[in-house]
């Protein structure tokens, strides 16, 4: 057995059920003997009772006498509760006389488990009871352990997702895991993506001055402003290197508005930097800002590394535009590519500045180039 | 009736639940009566049964015995066996004993 069973087995699970037997006596007797093994036995008299008490708290085991007062008889329980969804699993044991060859004939028509003979004999009660307790422990446990596995699978995919996707995508992953439609298929796919770059503008040549914690400091300061505003668009974190950050919109899931969320994002990093920006002035006297470049175009989408290192990676024409874009950006600027712009201007009541066609380095074609100040600089 | 079937061995454990029992035999004596002296078999047949089904399960042998015999009795309804049945059952009522072991 997996380890998975051990916890089940330490804590025997409460056992219940449910005596439905119009002589007290009956009821009483076989209660007792019940108890005895450790079970865990209510009661009751009548028909309706009887039903109510399974609906109210289902019990694992139901021990019912076919002779009951009204007009509703054993068997009519047994057939009402086997062809209940809920209660159908429920195992029913039918009492009945033992010379009463009709009513077995009966109570198997009605979907009973299993019978027991009135007078009751200790041992066949107690044997019979045991046996569907069995089954149904067994039953128990292959469910618990599938659904340990389920958990445990769906954790790895949280652990390896979770830091650079969003949680809310995150968990659309997770949903989504074992049918056909799971993002994360073992082959790359081209896509039409959004790539933001964005990057602390002079940065590099700071550090050569400001002391080691301090940069690790403004930079865990910097990236939590920028990854948060990623989050809340629910942009995928595709790499965080230095002090440049690249975020991918529209993957792995599509997301028709991918350039207003790429938008939006540069808009509340650029809007949260300001007061990250204004302790940094007052620390030291830092001179910098965040760029952002914005760009769209297909892209390859997919897992890449070796088995050691993976990483879930983005390649196209769009990401080497957006980081061209985000080396042009002055601090505080947003560069956005022509179709970018095309995308979110109805949002920009003011409009962007158009910086004409600018050719990039690499690239046959200029490219039409607009410019947001959106953020400080200092 | 021999004094053998006039003692009664029941379970330790169940000894609790006696008093209840014994209780509810005497009540069924006088439903037994009513039912009898009412001509009421169905009354009786239900009676016997459930006599049967619960006088073995505590060790009350004559219990399910006399059970059986009012059941088919009432489905006969051979009133006269039914009377003489209900007078033993009176009787082995007032005089049984019962040794816990």
């Amino acid at each position: 057995m997996s380890e998975l069973s051990a916890p089940a087995r330490h804590a025997q699970a409460e056992f219940r059920v449910l005596v439905v037997d119009d002589d007290p006596d009956m009821a009483a007797f076989l209660a007792r003997m019940l108890r005895k093994e450790g079970l865990t036995v209510d009661t009751v008299h009548e028909a309706d009772a009887a039903l109510v008490q399974v609906l109210a708290s289902p019990p694992d085991l139901i021990l019912l006498d076919v002779m009951l007062p009204g007009d509703v008889s054993g068997f009519d329980i047994c057939e009402r509760l086997k062809a209940d969804e809920e209660t159908a699993l429920i195992p029913i044991v039918l009492v009945t006389a033992l010379e009463d060859q009709q009513s077995r004939v009966r109570g198997i028509r009605a979907g009973a488990d299993d019978f027991l003979s009135k007078p009751v004999k200790v041992e066949e009660l107690v044997a019979r009871v045991k046996t569907l307790r069995r089954l149904h422990e067994t039953r128990r446990e292959l469910e618990a352990r599938r659904l340990a596995a389920e958990v445990q699978r769906k954790e790895m995919i949280r652990k390896a997702f979770s830091r650079y996707i969003s949680p809310r995508l995150t968990e659309r992953i997770i949903s989504q895991v074992g049918q056909d439609s799971a993002p994360f298929v073992e082959h790359a796919q081209r896509i039409n993506v959004v790539a933001m770059f964005a990057d602390l503008r002079g940065f590099t040549r700071l550090t050569e001055a400001i002391e080691v914690d301090k940069v690790v400091t403004m930079l865990n300061e910097y990236f939590a402003v920028a990854t948060d505003a990623a989050y809340r668009n629910e942009g995928t974190i595709f790499s965080l290197a230095g002090d440049s950050l690249l975020v991918g919109f529209n993957v792995p899931f599509p997301q028709p508005d991918a350039a207003m969320r790429a938008l939006r994002t540069a808009q509340e990093t650029m809007a949260a930097f300001v007061p990250v920006l204004a302790g940094w002035v007052k620390r030291g006297g830092v001179s910098t800002g965040i760029g952002i470049g914005i760009a769209s175009g297909e892209a390859i989408i997919g897992n890449v590394g070796s088995p050691h290192y993976m990483s879930y990676t983005i390649i196209g024409d769009a990401v080497n535009t957006a980081a061209r874009l985000m080396q042009m950006a002055k601090a505080g600027e947003l560069l956005m590519s022509g179709p970018v712009y095309d995308a979110v201007k109805s949002a920009l009541p003011a409009g962007a500045a158009s910086r004409g066609n600018i050719a990039l380095r690499g690239k046959a074609e200029a490219t039409a180039v607009y410019a947001l100040q959106l953020g400080a600089a200092s | 009736m021999s004094s053998e079937e006039l003692t009664v061995k029941v379970a330790k454990d169940l000894e609790d639940l006696i008093p209840t029992f014994m209780k509810n035999r005497n009540k069924e004596l006088e439903a037994l009566r009513v039912a009898l002296a009412a001509q009421d078999f169905e009354q009786l047949r239900q009676l016997g049964h459930r006599m049967k089904g619960v006088g073995n399960s505590y060790g009350f042998a004559q219990v399910s015995l006399l059970g059986r015999r009012i059941e088919e009795g009432a489905r006969s309804g051979d009133r006269a066996a039914l009377e003489s049945c209900v007078a033993e059952y009176r009787d082995y009522l007032a005089k049984v004993q019962v040794v816990y072991e």
